[in-house]
Parts: structure tokens; sequence; C-alpha cells
């Protein structure tokens, strides 16, 4: 890590779900959520803004959106402005080139948002938006999204180590029942207990519905800053300690192994690495769990426990909060939904909750003092990671 | 439904193969009238792409893709530059007809659009027998659930009802 050292300040995301809202009014609605959330900060002293959105030309028609979200947010960059895209990825994206420009000295004060809007009249084309992740060329025509990709590494890893349904249903049931405190969660105050899960209708085999994360629309934003203004800000700054990312294939004839991730490996050591630390130091980890299987195959990639062993991790508890590291506890894409371009930033945001003691005391891991945030995106095919360091109050 | 032809079997390591013959002019084969932007099926005459020859050995029942002849390199998806050392001149050959399946699923809720009413349908990654690759693909011939991993299935090209062709595997066991 070199460069000037950047932080979180602050940050707010709003309700995800199937919201009675456009692409726009989501922006707007975080616009004056992160405002209200961080008063100490002026609009006009936002230089440069990152917009994280996946797919705003499918899902909303609208191109252009970096423009776009700052009208919206009434915002006017003077320095850096630009969309990052990076399919599931695209809120980290946006954190990262934020963290990139101020490290280098182009910016110093910088918000990083994120927007979906997924949830469309008809879901088939929402469903086509999904699908063009992919290769479309040649995976597209089979009918390639997410789910039956991810059903194949479920069934993988079935054949090769055992992991069960009732196992991949721990994951969910843990992820929904941290949602049920989060209020911005998708699936906020519902039950969904393992009997429940397992009795769900059958999505892609052997996913079910509870397995998979949802068709989100929600928008979350967060301010960073340069080290010369974190005293301004009087919450624990989040500093950013390490980055890394991987990337090693496209289409999904080049997977090789589906229950081995060595992208998720290489990236969280770099990001380790940079912050001087190892996995067994994490207070906390918000991990992507787009489908119940992606936690377990994250757990193993991380070193958490040895290849093949994530079933049995989650389901004796050890990813929960007093297990051996707290996973998910904002409720992960599982329980809050998935808006693309929006889930790095909410992850980031809870990060930062976390470490003000500001989440209810059923999620709140005591006292931490440094968290991982990661995403994958597409088929898995590349992680980014990024480590995060609770600073000291003002 | 009679069989479809059977490709060619690559054998590694073999010569360069016989000259493909030239794929229609693109006037005779006709351009889709379906938006393109919500339709996965790629565009196939020598108008719009480079690899137009893949789908016109499809169109004769041959799998096929691109191989480096500097190091024998087999792509896939064919492409028009290796990926190692940025050759531009690659050479087609046939892929090989038979296959095993290395893992399947089955989408049954949330179709992409013009493929609802194909639902349920089974996918799969499938190991070609003899050839280092692992094509992804529909899966037809078998209700999903009668599938089985290391089940065998032939390549089975298709043709649109706008004249372009594209592959699928069927499950012959």
């Amino acid at each position: 890590m070199s460069g000037r050292r950047v932080a979180i300040v602050g940050g707010a995301t709003i309700p995800f779900g199937i919201r009675s809202a456009t692409w726009a009014e989501l922006a707007q609605e975080v616009g004056a959520a992160l405002f209200r959330a961080v008063p100490s900060l002026r609009p006009e002293e936002v230089d440069s803004l990152f917009v994280g959105a996946a797919e705003p030309e499918r899902f909303a028609f609208q191109s252009h959106v970096a423009p776009f979200a700052a009208e919206q947010m009434g915002i006017r960059p003077t320095r850096i402005l630009q969309r990052t895209e990076l399919a599931c990825a695209s809120g980290q994206s946006a954190i990262r080139s934020a963290y990139a420009a101020i490290a280098a000295g182009l910016s110093d004060i910088a918000v990083a948002v994120g927007v979906e809007k997924m949830n469309l009249p008809s879901m088939a084309e929402a469903n086509s938006a999904m699908a063009c992740v992919m290769d479309r060329a040649w995976d597209g025509p089979a009918g390639a999204t997410a789910p039956p990709f991810f059903a194949m590494v479920a069934q993988r890893h079935m054949l090769e180590h055992g992991t069960t349904e009732e196992q991949l249903a721990a994951v969910s049931e843990k992820n929904h029942r941290f949602a049920n405190s989060n209020p911005t969660a998708q699936f906020h105050a519902k039950t969904f207990a393992r009997d429940r899960l397992l009795r769900l209708p059958m999505i892609a085999p052997p996913l079910r519905l509870g397995d998979c994360s949802s068709m989100t629309d929600g928008a979350a934003a967060v301010v960073l800053v340069s080290e010369e203004a974190v005293r301004r800000f009087p919450d624990p700054a989040a500093w950013i300690r390490g980055t890394g990312q991987y990337s090693d294939f496209h289409n999904l004839a080049n997977a090789g192994s589906l229950t081995e991730w060595p992208g998720l490996t290489h990236a969280a050591r770099e990001a380790l690495r940079g912050a001087g630390i190892s996995v067994h130091d994490l207070d906390l980890a918000e991990l992507h769990d787009c489908f119940t299987i992606s936690e377990i195959v994250e757990y193993e990639a991380l070193g958490l426990c040895g290849p093949g062993e994530g079933g049995r991790f989650a389901a004796d508890g050890r990813g929960d909060l007093g297990g051996d590291l707290a996973v998910n506890p904002r409720g992960g894409l599982l329980g809050c939904g998935h808006p693309l371009g929006a889930t790095g930033i909410a992850q980031a945001v809870e990060v930062f909750q976390q470490f003000a003691g500001k989440v209810p005391a059923v999620r709140q891991v005591p006292d931490p003092e440094w968290a991982l945030v990661h995403n994958l995106s597409g088929s898995a095919n590349v992680h980014s990671v990024m480590v995060y360091q609770r600073g000291g109050a003002a | 439904m009679s069989d479809p032809p059977r490709p060619a079997v690559l054998r590694r390591g073999a010569e360069t193969l016989p000259p493909t013959p030239a794929a229609p002019p693109a006037e005779e084969r006709p351009r889709t009238a379906k938006p393109f932007l919500l339709d996965f099926f790629p565009l196939q005459t020598e108008k719009d792409s480079r690899l137009a020859r893949f789908f016109a050995r499809l169109a004769e029942g041959r799998l096929s893709t691109t191989r480096c002849p500097s190091d024998g390199r087999l792509m896939w998806p064919p492409r028009t530059v290796c990926p190692v050392c940025h050759r531009e001149e690659l050479e087609w050959v046939d892929l090989p007809g038979d296959g095993t399946i290395y893992a399947f699923s089955a989408v049954l809720a949330g179709a992409p659009l013009g493929m609802e009413a194909d639902v349920p349908f089974a996918v799969g990654l499938v190991d070609l027998a003899g050839a280092p690759l692992r094509l992804f693909g529909r899966i037809e011939g078998r209700p999903w659930s009668d599938l089985k991993i290391g089940g065998r299935v032939r390549v089975e090209p298709y043709a649109l009802d706008d004249g372009r062709w594209f592959y699928r595997f069927r499950a012959v066991d």
C-alpha cells in the first residue's frame, strides 16, 4: 500500500427490496440518506463521484449514469466523475476507484454510490440482463444465468465433499436471521427456519429458493476522504488497509474446478498482506453469499477451514456471531437482497457501522478492529477483496 | 428424429485439416429480423463475424473451434487471435461429437426472455471425449432429474427458425 491513507468516514443504505421507485428516485433517496447520515459533509465539498451500476442500460434503459446520478444526488463533481461496472462487484469497484484516486492525490473527498433497479414489469427481461453477464454469444443461448451455474458448483461440492442441503440451509438460516435485525434488508423481519428452507421450491437443482439471493432494487453510498480530512468526521473511520483482485476466466468452458476458487485465495492474500494481518486476525467478514454454496466455498478459499470442509464449518456455526469469524452480520446478499451495484457499498456501510458500534445488539460484533469485504462477480470468475481497520474515535 | 451427422473426431497433434469450404455468401444467409440486443444467439454471416465459418461448419453437422498452429492449443470459444501468443492466423479443427456430463442443473424458474416456454430445461458442462475442452450447453433428451454426472451426451447442431445455427447436447444413455 502506497500513497495517501484513505478512510470511509460515513455512509448510508436505503431500504432494499421490490421498490416502487425508479433508478433516478433510488439515487435521489440515497443522496438524501447520505447527507443526513454524515451531517458534517456539505455537498459542495465532494470533489469526485464514483457510481457503481452494473446494468442501468438493461434495467433502466439509462446510460451515462455518472452525471445522471450526480444530478439526482445534488453533487457537482469537479475532479473525477465516473461509473464503475464489474457486474456483481460494481459497488466495490466504485470504492476501490475512489480509494485509488484519493491515495494518488487526485481527489480529497469522494463519494462512492451504488444504485441498481432490477425489478421490471417483465422479469424475463431482467433475467436476460442477468444472462448477458455471462459470455452472451456462447453461454447465453443455452440459458446461462447465475442460478444454474452456482447450482453446478453446489452439485460438484456435494459430489466431491459430501456437502448436504442441510449445510446449505445453515448458511441461509444464519444470514436471514441477521437480516431480521436490518431494517434495510429485503427480507427484514421474516423467519427462515432450516426446515422451512428445505421445503422451498427448487430454482436450479440442488439450489432452492432460500439458497438464492434476489432480484433487488436498492442503493447505498459512502464518503471516502484523505488522511488530512479524516479528523473532521466524528465517528471512527474505516481505514482501507488492503485491496486485492483476481480474474482468471470468463467463458464457462474455462472455469476449471468449480469447487475451488483460487482467485479468491489470491485476492484475499494480497489484501491481507497489504494490511499486514492474517485471516485469523479478522473480526468480521462481509462475504459474497449470492448463493449459499458461495459462502461455503469462500470459507475454504479464505483458509477459514480446509478444502471441502465449508459445509461442516457452516453447520457448526463457525461463521456465526460467537464462532470463529462473524460472517455477513448485515444479513448477506441472501437476507438483504442483491442490487448488483449497491451490494459492495452496503457491505462497506455495515463495516463502518459495526466499527462505530451502531448496529442492533443482536448482530453487533464485539469491539471489532479488522473487517474483510469480498465480492465475486459473474460466474465467480472475478474476486475483489478489501480489508478495513477501525480508527480511533475523534 | 434421425441422428444428426457425426462430427469427425479430433486427433491430438493432427495436421491442419483440409481447407474448409467457404461459408455461403452473406446474402444467402438470412439476417435475423429479431431485435439483436434481446437475442442471445450470435449473428453468424461473414458480414457479421470473422467466425462465420464456425456456423457454416455447424450447419454441416460439424462442431469445430480454432487452434493455434504455434503450440497446438485448442480454444473455446473459437477466436480470431490466440490469447497466448497473439497470433492471428488460426486454424479450424473439428471437435469430437461425444462427451460426458461433468456437472448439470436445470432452469426451473427465472428464464431469460424468449426462453420462458422452454422451462424446465437442463444445462450442463460436458467434457468432450478426447479433447481437453469442457463446454457449457443445453442438454436435451431426458428430464433433468434423469441426468447423471458421467452420463453420455452427443453434440447436436440445430437450426433456428431464422436460418441461424447453434449447438446443444442430447443425452444418449
